[in-house]
């Protein structure tokens, strides 16, 4: 990472608002309203999207599950499971995204993954399987709001030592 | 999302007239997330969409085809997007060097964020994406005028800017 003084503020030529004759406004609500509904004409697909990822995550966790968490498995368990972070909420499963958020937690470092409880990962990833499984899309179920806080509070216990995202 | 350079006043030019005659390149290993940034794209009135789904194939893409911006995400393998930008960013190699990248990413601690201007990304996008944040994104990279670089390669490209 560059010191301050090797960072320069540089003025580069905008090629695309040249391009497109100047800047855009801010009113353009209607095309949020559209992609939004282009968005939940995909809603069919969204469970199927995500059950390609969720199966992923399960075969990464698989071999955790022999391996533990050190090395490339539980590095590809982290990569797994950072895109099911990134698509939850998108693909209209909020839960997954925080279930997920809270797994990558614990194990988006090697420093961590070295001494990560392969027990605490894989419980996270049952999770993830159960809710897409039931169907179970956000924290409004209790007994979804009251795992995922658990294993929240489980990884902070864990994860609280290190400083992260 | 991460503050960014307001750039000047916005006009009032919308979102579809204006991204209609651009070429937006996705980088990103997820089919499914290429596909839901891809409908958004098209429903703000996006020109063309091209995708890939790795860096390499990214950088063949550029090679033959204009591309206006790029919207690539940050945890790929073998590559990952900052690894992308950076060679992006390339004079020596990169046949577009001044081409708009926003980055997107679950990421979203401070010193991630910092790393990704500090390589050349002009905005980022944090996932979960939604369509307002995206279009919020493509507002702020289409109005920026400056960007943050580090490094001699990059004070010798404002040079020749």
């Amino acid at each position: 990472m560059a010191n301050n003084k090797d960072v320069e503020v540089i003025s580069a030529p905008n090629m695309l608002q040249i391009k497109v004759g100047g800047p855009i406004s801010q009113g353009d609500l209607h095309l949020i309203q559209k992609a939004e509904e282009a968005m939940k004409d995909l809603r069919s697909d969204f469970g199927q999207w995500l059950e390609e990822e969720v199966v992923k995550l399960e075969a990464a966790a698989k071999v955790v599950r022999g391996t533990g968490l050190k090395g490339d498995e539980g590095e590809q368990l982290f990569v797994c499971a950072h895109d099911l972070r990134g698509l939850g909420a998108t693909y209209e499963f909020p839960i997954i995204t925080r279930l997920a958020k809270s797994l990558t937690k614990m194990i988006d470092m090697p420093e961590k993954r070295a001494v990560a409880p392969t027990a605490l990962a894989l419980a996270h990833v049952g999770a993830i399987r159960a809710a897409l499984s039931q169907n179970i899309r956000d924290d409004n179920d209790p007994v979804a709001a009251a795992l995922a806080g658990e294993l929240e509070t489980q990884t902070a216990t864990f994860a609280e030592p290190w400083k992260d995202d | 999302m991460m503050p960014s350079d307001p750039g000047p006043d916005m006009s009032d030019s919308t979102l579809d007239t204006t991204l209609s005659r651009l070429t937006i390149l996705l980088v990103d290993d997820s089919a499914a997330l290429r596909g839901a940034l891809r409908v958004s794209l098209q429903a703000f009135g996006c020109g063309r969409v091209v995708e890939a789904d790795t860096v390499d194939r990214a950088l063949d893409v550029l090679r033959a085809n204009p591309v206006d911006l790029v919207i690539t995400d940050w945890k790929m393998k073998p590559r990952d997007g900052i690894d992308f930008v950076r060679t992006l960013r390339d004079r020596r190699h990169s046949p577009v060097p001044h081409l708009p990248v926003i980055m997107l990413s679950a990421y979203s601690a401070e010193d991630r964020i910092r790393q990704a201007r500090e390589t050349g990304v002009d905005a980022f996008l944090t996932k979960p994406f939604t369509a307002a944040n995206l279009a919020q994104t493509l507002r702020e990279t289409l109005g920026s005028t400056s960007r943050i670089r580090a490094g001699a390669d990059d004070a010798a490209l404002a040079t020749a800017s």
